[in-house]
Parts: C-alpha cells; sequence; structure tokens
C-alpha cells in the first residue's frame, strides 16, 4: 500500500521504520504541504501526551521474534510459518529494531573480530569511569 | 514473557548497579552490535554512528538508577538510541523536519509547546495505565496465537494497528475475506476495552480505534 497512514508518522517519529520506508515517508513530506501539516497535528498530540494503539505495539515490540529465532531464520531452520511471519515482520513491518538485530547477526559472521574488540574496548573505556554503586 | 535471555540480562544490571565492570564489559558486547547497525540504518556513517551508540551507553548509565529492572533491557536501550540518533541529527542539521520549508517552525513549536510539569505528570501517570493495559491484552492474544501457529491473526492486528492499515486493504494484502479481519479486529478491540475498563480507564481511550474501522 502506497499512501502514508498516521502510523507510519508516529513510526517515522519514533525512528521505527526501515530505511525504505523512512526515505519515503521525507521524499512525500518534501513534496507535500498536507501531509506536512498531518505530522504537524501528529506531533502536537504526541506533545499532549497522547498515543495510539501502534505507537505502544511499536515501543513494547509486542510481536517482535526474539534474537534467537532471527538467527535460526537465518538459517532457514524455523517452521515454515514462524519464518514466513518474520519475513512478513521484517520487510512488510519494516521493524528497524528486529532488521538491526538481523544485520548484527549478519556482520558478526563477517566483521574481523580485531575490530569489534577495537570498538568495545573504545566504549568500555568511554562510559567505565561513570560506574559506581548505583 | 520470561526468558533465559530476560533473567541473564537482569543480573547483568544488578551486576553493574554494584559497580561490576566486568558485567559493564559483557553488556556492552551483547548490545553494542545491534545499536550500531540500528543508527547506522539512518547516519550510514561508521564513526559517526559509533558516537551515538557511546551516547547510548553514557545515557544508560545516568539512567540506571530509574531503570526499572521488569522492563526489557534491549527496548529500553533501543529506545534511548533513538533518542540520541535524533538529538545527533538535530545538532548536525540533519533532522528530516529541519529540512522542510516550516520545519524550524515545527521544530520550536515542538519546545513552545510543552505542558506545565502538573499537567506533564499527570499525562504520564495515566498513559501508563492505559499502555499497561493495552501491552497486557495485546501480548497475550499474540504469544497465544504464536504458539498456536496462527500467524495470519498475527499479521492482521500488526497491519491494522501498527501500519494503521484499513481492512480492506489488510484483507486483500493477505488474501482473506474482509469479514475475517473486522472480526480479529472487532474482538481485539473489545478485550482492550474490557481491560481499560477493569484498570478503571475509560473504554474510548484510543478512539481511532473505531474510525479506522
Amino acid at each position: 500500500m502506497n499512501e502514508i497512514t498516521l502510523e507510519d508518522l508516529h513510526g517515522y517519529l519514533d525512528e521505527a521504520l526501515s530505511e525504505s520506508e523512512t526515505a519515503r515517508i521525507e521524499r512525500a513530506l518534501r513534496n507535500s504541504l498536507s501531509l506536512r501539516q498531518v505530522l504537524r497535528g501528529v506531533m502536537l498530540e504526541r506533545d499532549r501526551g497522547e498515543h495510539t494503539v501502534g505507537a505502544i505495539w511499536r515501543r513494547h515490540r509486542l510481536s517482535c521474534p526474539t534474537r534467537e529465532q532471527l538467527g535460526s531464520y537465518l538459517l532457514k531452520v524455523l517452521d515454515e510459518g514462524l519464518q514466513d511471519y518474520i519475513r512478513f515482520h521484517l520487510d512488510t513491518i519494516g521493524c528497524s529494531y528486529c532488521q538491526a538485530n538481523l544485520t548484527d547477526l549478519q556482520s558478526r559472521q563477517r566483521e574481523p573480530a580485531a575490530a569489534t574488540q577495537a570498538r568495545r574496548k573504545k566504549l568500555f573505556q568511554s562510559s567505565a569511569g561513570l560506574l559506581r554503586s548505583r | 514473557m520470561a526468558s533465559t535471555s530476560a533473567d541473564s540480562d537482569r543480573l547483568l544490571v544488578q551486576q553493574i548497579r554494584r559497580g561490576d565492570a566486568t558485567a559493564w564489559d559483557r553488556l556492552i558486547e551483547r548490545y553494542e552490535g545491534r545499536l550500531l547497525a540500528f543508527v547506522e540504518r539512518r547516519l550510514h556513517d561508521r564513526s559517526a554512528g559509533e558516537d551515538v551508540v557511546q551516547e547510548t551507553f553514557i545515557g544508560f548509565l545516568n539512567s540506571l538508577p530509574n531503570f526499572d529492572e521488569t522492563r526489557d533491557l534491549q527496548t529500553y536501550l533501543f529506545t534511548i538510541a533513538a533518542h540520541k540518533l535524533t538529538d545527533y541529527l538535530r545538532r548536525i542539521g540533519r533532522h528530516p523536519l529541519q529540512n522542510l520549508p516550516e520545519g524550524q517552525e515545527f521544530l520550536e513549536q515542538q519546545v513552545d509547546s510543552q505542558p506545565g510539569v502538573s499537567s506533564i505528570a499527570r499525562s504520564k501517570e495515566r498513559e501508563q495505565l492505559e499502555t499497561d493495559a493495552v501491552v497486557k491484552v495485546l501480548s497475550h492474544m499474540i504469544n497465544e496465537w504464536k504458539a498456536a501457529g496462527e500467524f495470519t491473526r498475527v499479521k492482521v492486528l500488526e497491519l491494522l494497528f501498527v501500519k494503521g492499515w484499513a481492512n480492506k486493504d489488510v484483507a486483500a494484502f493477505l488474501s482473506i475475506k474482509e469479514q475475517q479481519v473486522a472480526n480479529i479486529r472487532f474482538a481485539a478491540v473489545r478485550k482492550m476495552g474490557e481491560n481499560m475498563k477493569d484498570s478503571g480507564l475509560p473504554e474510548e481511550v484510543f478512539p481511532g480505534l473505531k474510525r479506522q474501522a
């Protein structure tokens, strides 16, 4: 479906959409004054503390597969029903959190261990100073 | 849904709260890859992505005294990362709204329209009650359907609520009858309404649910 829904705009503001969906919405926003007005309305509603079932679903990741299931999805060892559902969740829903997990699982097999270790060491060193009994 | 992974995360958080550096190192090892993938999807810049992930971990440590251990850690970290990502895009002038004709006005309006402290506190409490009621009903339904292999039902609700599609579009996409879609929506809305009522909330908290039908 090509129409941009209110839920698409909520997902866009939550950074919960796929890369291609985000790009599609930004293109549409640039070209449509009426869509920008709708977005303005959505932002004002959110500022007032209003929310939607869809926003709650996304934020709490109610239907997201587990990371273990995503790993099995990559290996194509799941039951057909679950394999198909995860494909739907990733491609049709475009869940950015699950896409990130999938990308990470794939890159763990490719990225040189030394590069990963160096990055983690930097992250640790830049934050460990904040550790104290909390 | 309790899981080994959630239990392991809870234990890590408890150790980090005691200042355990090894536990902190393990948390970074567990989550940095997926957080980096999440922010790189928008930034397409490894160095900037690493900066945002670094800010996410620092943000997590700063918010740790208020972190509720019953919350899902991964979801919490993604939420912080999304905020840090938005902040970063604004800082470098790449936030999408800044590039729209009325973008600056949008952003200023967001700042100007913040409600007073007392109304924030009141609405946050109410928002949490509503959220809890929706999460309770939907997670129960979704988990039951997944366990029974009834994935079409999950897809129907996800397209209706998460994507905001109309019944007829969902039916056409999934090659099922529109009446089936309407029935699944009706059952979910009714259960949410009942739960709202049980929680002392008005049943019509989400008027959009009926409007979309």
